[in-house]
C-alpha cells in the first residue's frame, strides 16, 4: 500500500508541475466593454417604428425576446416573483404604443434560482431561451454575474448584491456600484436634522453586516453629528432574545438605532424595544415594504425608511411612477412596491438602451448606449445615475428619500412637492442639503 | 452583582425556548430512539397550520379552535403517520439509520407543507397570548414569554412524572429497548409506540406553535436553527433525563445573555464565541460530559431473529457477468462523452459539470460512510475548506489553480483529521452531532473571516491549464472532471481493497475483536477522516474552478450538507457507482421534472426535494441503497436467466439472498 501512494503521490507530482491557469478572460465582456463599439445616438420618433432585419440572437421578425431570473422560492417567503410582473407592466406600456423597431418586447421566460441555481438559470436563459437581455434579475444570490458579464448580454436586475459592481453590460436598477461600508452622510444628516445625539448600532456577527457596520461608524466618524454610545456587532444570526442587548442601549441613553440586520433582527430588536419602553426610532435601510409596515406599523412607528426612489406616497408623483401606477394596477397579480418598481426600472433602462441603440440594435449597442446616458431617472422614480462612472463607482451626490412610518404608513418626509429627493455633497463639512426636483 | 442577577433572570425565557426544543428530541429519542432532527420541521408543520386557521390573511379562526386543530390534532396524526407508515418499521434498526431518515423528513417535510399550503410569507405569526407587557422588578416580559416558560415547565413536570411514576412510562422506553421482550411481557408494543410518536408529535406541534410569534415569520429555516441550537441542552441532559435538559437549555440561555451582558460586544471573541456558544457546548459536552463519552448502545437481546442483510452484488456476480457489467459501464461512458461533448448546449453541460463533481465529492461519503460505519454531517465544510484555500492560493499565492486544489485537499484533510479526533470515543449519532456542531461552527465563525472565505465577494478561480492544454471551454472542462472522477473513484477503491479499507471492515463488524488483532481504531478512524475530507475538499476546489468563485452559499452551507448525506445514504453509502448517481441526481433529477407538462418549475423543484427527502425512507427497508438494491435485483434476474438458459448442471447456482460474511464481502470489489 505504501509504495501505492508514493507512486501516486508521484503522479500528482508530475501533473501538477505541468500546471497553470487558463487565461480566458472571465469576466470580461465578449462583446465590445463601455466606449468601445460604434457610437451610438437617440432614436428618433419615426425611427422607433422603423423594422430593420435581425441576426442577433434572441430579436426575431417580431419580438425582442427577454428573460427574467428571481429567487421566487426562498427562504423568506418573499415574493421575488413581483420583479417579472414589474418589468411585464412595463413591457405592456411599449406593447400598447406599438413596441419598438416593429417587435414587441416579450418577457419569455422568469425562471426561479431557488436561491443556489442562480448561475445554471443564467446559463439556461442565454443558451435555452435565447434572450436577447436578462431583465430582470431578482436574486439573493446572483452567482451568475460572472456567466452574464462574460457572454456580454445587457443584464438589467435588482442590486444589492457587490456582483453587479464592474462589469459594464450589468445594470443594477439604480447603478451597479455598491459600497456598503463606505461613508454614507445621510444617518449623520438625519442624526443632525432630529437633533439625535446618541446612536444605537447593531448588527449580526456576520460579514455582510459587519460591512454595512463599517459603513455606518465611517459616517459617524467623518460627520459627528451624534456619537455611536452603544455599538453590539456580535449578534449571533437568527437571535431570539435582544434582551440584554435593548438593555444596555436603554443604559447608554440611545435616542436612534441604526441596524444592519434582515426583517427578524428588526422586528426582535422592536419587540423588545417595546417591552422594555425604549421609544427610539429605528433608522431602516431596507424597510420600504408594503407586507412589513401591514404586519409590523404598530412596531416601528415613528421609524425613519430610506429609500433610493421617489416614494409612492408623494404628494404629486411624477410621470415615471404615474405610468407605473397605471400599468401596474393593470397586470394581474403585480402588487405596487419596491420588488415590482425594481422590475419595472430594469425594463425601462433596457429599453431606453434600445431606444438609444436605434434601430439596427445590438447586444453591444445597446449596453454603450446606456454607458453614455449621463443622467438616467426613469422620467423622475429616481434622480439621476450617470451611467458613465456609475459601474464602479457610487460617486458625485449622494441623493435620497426618506419616509417615516406614521399611524403604519409610510410618510414622505424632508422633500417639497415635486422634489421628493435631498442630495448631499460628500465633501460638504455641514451637510447641507439640496432639494432635488424630480424629472 | 446587580447585572449579574439582571442577566441570569433574562435568560430564564431564552433558555426555557432551548428547553422546550430539547425536552422534545430528548422526549422523541427515549419513546422511540430516533435523534429526530425533524423534529423542527414538525413544529414547522403545526405553526403553519396555526397560522392559516389563526390569521385574517387566510380563515381568521378564534384561537381556541386554531390551537386545537394545529397542536391537538393535526401534529398527533402526523406522528401517527410517521409512526404506521415508517417508524414501525424502523424500531429494531440501528439509530443511525434512524438519525438518516429522520434527515430525509427534515428535506420533505417543509417541501409538502409549502406544496399544500402555499409557499408565500406568512408575517408576524400569532402567539398564544397577548404581547401585553408586565414588569417584574427590572425584566420585563409579555404575556407569550410567560406562556413559553410556564408550559415548558409543565411540559418538564409532566414527562417526569410520566416516565418516573407510570406504568405507560416505562412501558414507553421497554418498546424502545426491545419490542419483542416488550411483547412477550404482554404489552402491544404497537400501540405503545404509536402513542410515543403522537405524544412527541404532540409536543413538536406545541413549541410550533409557541414559539413561532418569536420570528418575524413562520420558517422552517428558524424552527431547525432553534433546534440545533438545543442539541447542546439535550445532549446536557444526555439523551434521557428531562429535568436535567431543563437545566442545560436554561444554564444555556444564562450563558447566552451572560456572554451578551460581559464580553465586550465588538472583539473577535464576542463575534466568535456568541453566535456559536450552542454549537461549541454541544462540542465540548459530547467530548467530555460523563455519560456521552461512552455511549450506552440498548442492544435488543432478540436482534438477531431479524433476517440477516442481503448479499452484496458482488457476492453473487459471476466474473463473466462481471466482465460484461464493466465493459457495459464503459460503453456508456463513451455514449454519454459522445453525446456531452457533441450535442448538449451550455446549460445542460454545466447541469452535468455539477453532476459529475459533485459525483466526485459524494465519493467522501463512501469512504467515511460505507468503508468505516461513521456518520459525517460536515462534509459540506470539508468540501468548502478546500474551495476556500483553492481560491486564496490561487489568488494570493498566484498558484496553479490544479496544484491549489491538491494543497485545498490537503488542508481539508488537516481538519479532517483534527474532526476525527472526537471519533475516537464517540460513535453514532454522538459522533454526527459533533460533526454537526462543526459544521455550524464553520458557518458561524470561520467561514464569516475574511482571511477563510475572502471577504463577501471571493476572488475568482480559473481554469487550469495542464501541460498546455486549456480547459477554458465547459466541454474540455467536463472532460477533465470525468478524468479527475474515475482518479479519485479508482483511488476509493484500492483503498477499500486495501489495508485501509480491510481495518475500517474489521472495526465496523467489532472494534474489540479488531483491536485484538493489532489494529489500531484511532489511527484507521483518523485516516479515514483525513482521506474523506481530502476528497471532498479537492471537490470543492474543482466546483470553484467550474463557477469561477466560490460560492459558500449556493453549495456548501450545512444545511444543503444534509441533503448530501440523505442522497448519498438513500443511493448507497457502500458504492462508488451509487455516489457518482447521487451527484448527477442531484442537478439532473429536478431538471428532467421541470421537462413534465403542467408542472411549473418551481411546482418542479419543490417535488425533486420532497422526493429527495422520502426517497431516505426506503433506507429502513434497503439500508444497502437504492441503487445497491436496483443494481443486485438487475444481477439476480440476469444470473436466473442464465442459469435457465444453459440448463446445465455445472451452471453456477443462482445465488440467493443468503447473507455473506461482512470481511470476505466488503473488500471485494466494487459494485
Amino acid at each position: 500500500m505504501g509504495k501505492r501512494w508514493v507512486v501516486l503521490v508521484a503522479a500528482l507530482v508530475v501533473v501538477t508541475a505541468a500546471c497553470g491557469n487558463a487565461t480566458d478572460g472571465n469576466g470580461e465582456a465578449k462583446g465590445s466593454s463601455s466606449g468601445a463599439g460604434g457610437p451610438t445616438g437617440t432614436a428618433s420618433a419615426a425611427d422607433l417604428q422603423k423594422k430593420v432585419p435581425s441576426t442577433e440572437v434572441g430579436v426575431t421578425d417580431d419580438a425582442i425576446r427577454i428573460g427574467g431570473v428571481a429567487s421566487k422560492t426562498n427562504a423568506l417567503g418573499a415574493p421575488y416573483d413581483q420583479a417579472a410582473l414589474g418589468a411585464q407592466a412595463f413591457f405592456d406600456m411599449v406593447n400598447s404604443q406599438g413596441g419598438i423597431y416593429g417587435r414587441k418586447l416579450e418577457l419569455v421566460a422568469n425562471r426561479d434560482d431557488q436561491m443556489v441555481n442562480n448561475q445554471a438559470e443564467v446559463q439556461g436563459l442565454i443558451s435555452q431561451d435565447k434572450v436577447f437581455a436578462i431583465a430582470p434579475v431578482m436574486s439573493l444570490l446572483f452567482t451568475g454575474a460572472d456567466t452574464a458579464a462574460t457572454e456580454g448580454i445587457p443584464t438589467f436586475g435588482w442590486n444589492i448584491n457587490q456582483q453587479w459592481t464592474g462589469p459594464p453590460n450589468l445594470f443594477g436598477e439604480k447603478g451597479s456600484a455598491l459600497c456598503i461600508d463606505c461613508a454614507h452622510p445621510v444617518q449623520p444628516w438625519l442624526s443632525q436634522k432630529n437633533g439625535f445625539k446618541k446612536i444605537a448600532l447593531l448588527t449580526y456577527a456576520v460579514d455582510q453586516s459587519k460591512i454595512c457596520a463599517k459603513g455606518v461608524t465611517e459616517s459617524f466618524k467623518k460627520w459627528p453629528t451624534a456619537e455611536i454610545a452603544y455599538e453590539d456587532t456580535s449578534i449571533p444570526f437568527g437571535a431570539t432574545d435582544l434582551s440584554v442587548t435593548v438593555q444596555k442601549m436603554k443604559d447608554a441613553g440611545v435616542d436612534l438605532v441604526v441596524t444592519c440586520m434582515d426583517t427578524n433582527g428588526v422586528t426582535t430588536l422592536a419587540k423588545e424595544m417595546k417591552r422594555q419602553g425604549v421609544n427610539a426610532p429605528q433608522y431602516l435601510q431596507n424597510g420600504y415594504d408594503y407586507d412589513l409596515l401591514s404586519k409590523f406599523g404598530d412596531l416601528f412607528e415613528g421609524s425613519f425608511v430610506l429609500t433610493g426612489f421617489t416614494p409612492m406616497e408623494v404628494s404629486q408623483p411624477p410621470k415615471g411612477l404615474q405610468d407605473y401606477f397605471t400599468w401596474i394596477d393593470k397586470t394581474p397579480g403585480a402588487k405596487r412596491g419596491e420588488l415590482s418598481l425594481a422590475g419595472w426600472l430594469s425594463a425601462a433602462l433596457l429599453y431606453r438602451g434600445l431606444v438609444g441603440a436605434g434601430p439596427e440594435f445590438t447586444r453591444d449597442k445597446v449596453v454603450n448606449a446606456i454607458n453614455q446616458i449621463t443622467d438616467w431617472d426613469a422620467d423622475g422614480i429616481i434622480t439621476g445615475v450617470d451611467w458613465t462612472r456609475a459601474h464602479t463607482s457610487e460617486g458625485g451626490d449622494y441623493c435620497f428619500a426618506i419616509t417615516k412610518i406614521e399611524g403604519s404608513k409610510f410618510v414622505p418626509q424632508y422633500g417639497e412637492p415635486g422634489k421628493p429627493f435631498l442630495c448631499l455633497s460628500p465633501t460638504d463639512p455641514n451637510l447641507n442639503p439640496n432639494p432635488t426636483p424630480q424629472a | 452583582m446587580t447585572d449579574l442577577l439582571t442577566y441570569l433572570i433574562r435568560g430564564i425565557p431564552i433558555g426555557c425556548v432551548f428547553a422546550l426544543m430539547a425536552v422534545g428530541i430528548v422526549l422523541t429519542y427515549k419513546t422511540s430512539g430516533v435523534l429526530n432532527l425533524a423534529f423542527g420541521a414538525q413544529a414547522y408543520v403545526s405553526a403553519a397550520v396555526f397560522y392559516v386557521l389563526r390569521s385574517d390573511d387566510y380563515l381568521g379562526w378564534p384561537m381556541l379552535p386554531s390551537f386545537l386543530v394545529a397542536v391537538a390534532l393535526v401534529a398527533p396524526a402526523l406522528g401517527w403517520v410517521l409512526d404506521r407508515g415508517l417508524y414501525r418499521h424502523l424500531r429494531t434498526a440501528p439509530p443511525v439509520a434512524k438519525l438518516v431518515t429522520s434527515l430525509g423528513l427534515l428535506v420533505a417535510i417543509p417541501s409538502v407543507v409549502k406544496l399544500l399550503l402555499g409557499s408565500g410569507a406568512k408575517l408576524r405569526p400569532p402567539g398564544l397570548a397577548s404581547e401585553s407587557v408586565r414588569s417584574l422588578g427590572q425584566i420585563t416580559v409579555d404575556d407569550n414569554q410567560l406562556v413559553t416558560v410556564l408550559v415548558t415547565l409543565l411540559v418538564v413536570v409532566a414527562l417526569t412524572v410520566l416516565f418516573r411514576s407510570t406504568a405507560l412510562g416505562l412501558q414507553m422506553r421497554a418498546v424502545v429497548e426491545s419490542p419483542r421482550m416488550t411483547e412477550l411481557a404482554g404489552v402491544n408494543a404497537d400501540r405503545i409506540g404509536t402513542f410515543s410518536w403522537m405524544l412527541s408529535s404532540f409536543l413538536a406541534g406545541l413549541a410550533g406553535v409557541l414559539l413561532a410569534p418569536l420570528f418575524a415569520q413562520v420558517s422552517e429555516v428558524n424552527f431547525f436553527v432553534l433546534l440545533v441550537a438545543a442539541l447542546a441542552a439535550a445532549a446536557f441532559g444526555r439523551l434521557s433525563s428531562i429535568p436535567l435538559t431543563l437545566a442545560g437549555g436554561l444554564a444555556l440561555g444564562m450563558l447566552n445573555q451572560l456572554l451578551a451582558g460581559y464580553l465586550p460586544t465588538d472583539n473577535v471573541l464576542a463575534t466568535g464565541l456568541r453566535p456559536s456558544l450552542p454549537f461549541v457546548a454541544l462540542f465540548l459536552l459530547l467530548l467530555f460530559w460523563p455519560g456521552l463519552r461512552q455511549p450506552r448502545h440498548a442492544a435488543d437481546p432478540l436482534a438477531g431473529v431479524d433476517p440477516p442483510p442481503p448479499s452484496p452484488v458482488s457476492a453473487i456476480r459471476t466474473h463473466s457477468l462481471t466482465v460484461a457489467t464493466r465493459i457495459f459501464a464503459v460503453a456508456v461512458v463513451a455514449v454519454f462523452t459522445v453525446v456531452a461533448m457533441t450535442g448538449l448546449d451550455d446549460f445542460w453541460l454545466g447541469i452535468f459539470i455539477k453532476g459529475v463533481i459533485f459525483g466526485l465529492i459524494f465519493l467522501s461519503f463512501t469512504v467515511l460512510t460505507g468503508l468505516g460505519g461513521q456518520i459525517s454531517l460536515c462534509q459540506a465544510a470539508f468540501a468548502a475548506t478546500g474551495a476556500f484555500a483553492t481560491g486564496q492560493l490561487v489568488s494570493r499565492a498566484g498558484m496553479s489553480v490544479l496544484v491549489a486544489m491538491v494543497v485545498g485537499a490537503a488542508v481539508a484533510a488537516a481538519i479532517g483529521a483534527v474532526v476525527a479526533l472526537p471519533a475516537l470515543r464517540l460513535g453514532g449519532i454522538y459522533l454526527a452531532l459533533a460533526t454537526l456542531a462543526f459544521a455550524v461552527m464553520f458557518e458561524n465563525v470561520l467561514k464569516p473571516q475574511e482571511w477563510v472565505s475572502g471577504g463577501t465577494r471571493p476572488p475568482k478561480v480559473p481554469r487550469p491549464l495542464i501541460a498546455g492544454i486549456s480547459f477554458t471551454s465547459d466541454r474540455a472542462f467536463l472532460l477533465l472532471c470525468m478524468v479527475l472522477l474515475a482518479v479519485v473513484a479508482v483511488i476509493v477503491v484500492l483503498v477499500k481493497r486495501g489495508t485501509t479499507g480491510r481495518f475500517l471492515d474489521a472495526l465496523r463488524g467489532s472494534e474489540t475483536a479488531a483491536q485484538s488483532l493489532g489494529i489500531s481504531p484511532a489511527r484507521t478512524k483518523v485516516i479515514a477522516f483525513a482521506l474523506s475530507a481530502a476528497i471532498a475538499g479537492f471537490g470543492g476546489g474543482l466546483l470553484a474552478s467550474f463557477e469561477g468563485r466560490v460560492s459558500y452559499d449556493a453549495n456548501f452551507s450545512y444545511v444543503l450538507g444534509l441533503v448530501w448525506v440523505v442522497l448519498v445514504v438513500t443511493m448507497g453509502a457502500r458504492s462508488v457507482q451509487a455516489a457518482i448517481t447521487a451527484g448527477i441526481s442531484l442537478f439532473l433529477f429536478p431538471r428532467i421534472l421541470e421537462l413534465v407538462p403542467f408542472l411549473s418549475q418551481t411546482a418542479a423543484q419543490s417535488i425533486a426535494f420532497v422526493l429527495f427527502g422520502l426517497g431516505a425512507l426506503t433506507y429502513a427497508k434497503h439500508p444497502e441503497g437504492i441503487v445497491e438494491f436496483q443494481t443486485r435485483r438487475s444481477v439476480q434476474r440476469i444470473v436466473d436467466l442464465l442459469a435457465r438458459g444453459s440448463n446445465r448442471g455445472d451452471a453456477q447456482p443462482a445465488a440467493t439472498d443468503a447473507p455473506a460474511p461482512v470481511l470476505a464481502t466488503s473488500g471485494g470489489p466494487d459494485t
